[in-house]
């Protein structure tokens, strides 16, 4: 019966993964990654699906990094995706470059970007910070739709189809595994950053900036770092949308996407980057189950078929709500508690 | 929480996915089988109040083509779905109908026809959407998107048109000065570029302006357009501010005759406008209840029998529904497998279809996509749209 783990060794008390369960549960995971494309039978829907969800995760680990863990809120999640996404298009489309090459040079540029809109987090918190990236969220989208040399307007951004030798990779199987790569990439990275002295000084601003300052953390340079390391993975989600779709407009990341990621990350839980993958698939997973509810409905109740729509709408929202009533920590924290249950079982008090 | 009920939510989560995998199964099938079309409406988004009409429409064919006798005894079966104006909720949906076996696709505005566009391609399905944007009928850069309506840009050509020939009918010296008021969007933007090239081929003064989005008046443009000397005011955006325009402009007297483009010349705008949308003029592909031609009558019946509402836009989804059809007949007449590409192939050889006067004959070949050349011109008389002029054409 173990009463507790015990580090005998440095090594083992530095791991990333420090007991046996935690090594197994994260192989299982792997596992199930490396094995879900071929379970399902290679369909392009469920793939689709874990696309998106895979897509989602880096976008909402990006925005966890920022909002989680240095506790700088952030409305402009959508634009710096843009960003991501027309520097990735503009490149492989107009100047021919590679596009495993276009996905790192995005993700800098958005980092760039971010660092900049970053600058106002100096002097702003809070609520005041949220309006700040709310402008830019307006200013991006509206620089994107309106500078017509760079990203060609209104107008929908076509992107060649990224081809390794004469194979198309953004089939749905195929682009499977770059995403979930990057996925992988992300969450490693994110988890060592937390465990050296920059993610530490995120926390320590996130937790009490002032007393942060006092032990000598350069708040203002932290911070512009979180914005820059945060858009970075977002670039990368956006970079994977243009790449993934073929084609890039602006509609695709207005403010509703910031709000979305925003919720994503709560429901997901803070400052965790399992919660990030949680709420990612929660976001994603939960309207398309709603949307082949209401499917399976039709011809059930032909007198509540006019109302399918708006009940989805309406028990989308409900979900959401009775989540956070019911755990505000996030779906992390249900996992949590699952794990508790099973560590003590069948003893669990 | 108690740790039952997390138990339970853990358990109903794990339920959703089960079922989500369990539902991407289906295609194939034997001679007999429905055909599959899918389609994505807005019926709860932002662009609902015209969706819902437009989505009722092409349900509406469906159910009645099935209902007399189908496509030479083969029924349509239509998987539809809300999308509520959702990008990333079109892909998916559209993701899961094409894994359920869809050989052709009905979407909706602009954004979801834009997002889906390189991936039709890719899956060679063809798609119709009541986007009518002028770069949708290049089959060269986009090979399976076919405009059912004359494209914005036709339509504002075919406004600037008429308003010479209106113009110089009312025995006035030179050419009018046009103002083009748009929607701040791509949907608005779609036919500055070929308005303006059009108007200046032609001697005529032109400005175009974007609506300012979330503006409550159009004061400022109206100046701006009354500084200018228009004669004539193109509006290319929804109902609801083509309205508060038109309401201005009234107020302060803007002697400027105003035409509306097709998604605010509908019934929405005159009872948004009440009074003030007497005497505006629409560019409108699809002939309005109000004008009565044969092909009204089919889908009318119809509709009164099953309680829906007869509006343009439920015309519109209607025909947009029954060209499809007319491709897919097309193939199975041929003898041939009803697949995204014969589709395709099929309406490329549409020649002259027509729709009982609700549209211009409708026309595809391999090298445009451009299906629909001609609008009439209509006016709000009494509180319904009533008929100018006969089919103009854009060049």
């Amino acid at each position: 019966m173990i009463s507790g783990t015990f580090h005998t060794s440095y090594r083992s008390d530095m791991a990333l993964r420090r007991t046996w369960l935690e090594r197994l549960r994260l192989g299982l995971f792997i596992a199930f990654v490396l094995l879900f494309p071929f379970l399902a039978g290679k369909k392009p829907y469920p793939i689709f699906l874990m696309n998106q969800i895979g897509i989602a995760t880096i976008g909402a680990i990006g925005l966890n990094i920022l909002v989680g863990y240095t506790g700088q809120i952030s409305l402009g999640q959508g634009a710096f995706m843009a960003v991501g996404a027309y520097t990735a298009g503009i490149l492989s489309a107009r100047f021919g470059v590679p596009w495993w090459l276009t996905i790192p040079i995005a993700a800098l540029a958005t980092a760039a970007v971010g660092a900049l809109f970053g600058i106002p987090s100096l002097r702003l918190k809070g609520l005041y910070l949220a309006i700040a990236t709310l402008a830019a969220q307006e200013i991006i989208i509206w620089v994107v739709t309106h500078w017509e040399a760079v990203t060609g307007g209104v107008d929908a951004l076509v992107v060649p189809p990224p081809m390794v030798g004469n194979l198309r990779v953004n089939t749905d199987f195929r682009f499977y595994w770059i995403v979930w790569l990057l996925v992988g990439l992300t969450a490693l990275l994110t988890a060592n950053l937390f465990r050296t002295r920059y993610g530490r000084a995120f926390i320590a601003i996130r937790d009490q900036d002032i007393a942060a300052e006092v032990m000598g953390v350069n708040v203002f340079a932290y911070k512009l770092l979180a914005f820059a390391v945060s858009s970075f993975f977002v670039g990368t989600a956006g970079a994977l949308i243009a790449h993934y779709r073929g084609i890039v407009t602006w509609e695709r990341f207005t403010i509703d996407v910031s709000v979305l990621y925003l919720a994503m990350i709560i429901i997901g839980g803070l400052g965790s980057i399992s919660g990030s993958l949680f709420g990612a698939a929660f976001m994603t997973l939960l309207p398309a189950f709603l949307t082949n509810v209401g499917r399976s409905l039709q011809g059930v109740f032909p007198m509540m078929e006019e109302f399918i729509p708006y009940l989805q709408q309406a028990s989308f929202g409900l979900v959401i709500i009775l989540f956070l009533i019911l755990e505000p920590e996030g779906l992390k924290k249900i996992w949590e508690d699952i794990k508790n249950y099973f560590a003590l079982w069948p003893f669990s008090y | 929480m108690s740790r039952s009920a997390r138990i339970a939510l853990v358990v109903l989560l794990l339920a959703a996915l089960t079922a989500l995998a369990a539902c991407g199964g289906g295609g194939g099938g034997g001679e007999a089988a429905p055909i599959k079309v899918g389609a994505i409406f807005d019926l709860t988004g932002p662009t609902s109040d015209v969706g819902a009409p437009y989505a009722e429409g092409i349900k509406g064919y469906v159910t009645w083509l099935n209902a007399n006798g189908g496509i030479n005894g083969r029924t349509i079966e239509l998987i539809s779905a809300d999308y509520a104006y959702k990008v990333d909720q079109a892909e998916q949906l559209y993701s899961q109908f094409v894994g359920e076996g869809v050989v052709a696709f009905q979407g909706w505005g602009t954004g979801d026809t834009e997002a889906l566009r390189s991936r039709i391609a890719a899956d060679q399905i063809p798609f119709m959407s009541a986007s009518y944007s002028a770069n949708l009928v290049d089959p060269k850069e986009a090979p399976y998107n076919f405009v059912i309506g004359t494209t914005y840009s036709d339509q504002a050509i075919i406004a600037i048109k008429w308003a010479m020939d209106d113009w110089a009918a009312a025995g006035n010296e030179g050419k009018p000065k046009v103002a083009l008021v748009h929607h701040d969007s791509p949907f608005g933007q779609s036919p500055v570029e070929d308005a303006k090239a059009f108007a200046e081929a032609n001697g005529v003064e032109f400005i175009s302006m974007a609506m300012p989005k979330g503006a409550t008046d159009y004061v400022a443009e109206l100046t701006r357009i009354q500084e200018f000397g228009a004669n004539y005011i193109i509006i290319h955006t929804v109902s609801s501010p083509a309205a508060v325009f038109v309401k201005d402009a009234k107020a302060q007297g803007v002697e400027a005759k105003i035409i509306n483009l097709n998604w605010c010349s509908d019934e929405f705008f005159i009872e948004l406008a009440g009074d003030a949308a007497e005497g505006v003029y629409g560019v409108q592909p699809f002939t309005p209840p109000s004008v009565p031609v044969e092909g009204h009558k089919t889908p009318t019946e119809w509709a009164q029998a099953n309680g829906k509402k007869v509006d343009v836009h439920f015309i519109q989804g209607w025909y947009t529904m029954d060209v499809m059809t007319a491709g897919i007949r097309k193939v199975i007449e041929e003898g041939k497998e009803v697949t995204g590409p014969n589709i395709k192939a099929a309406l490329e050889t549409l020649t002259n279809y027509e729709t009982g006067g609700v549209t211009y004959p409708i026309s595809f070949t391999p090298e445009s996509h451009r299906g629909n050349l001609g609008s009439r011109i209509y006016q709000v008389s009494g509180g319904q749209w009533t008929q100018v002029t006969d089919y103009i054409t854009a060049p």
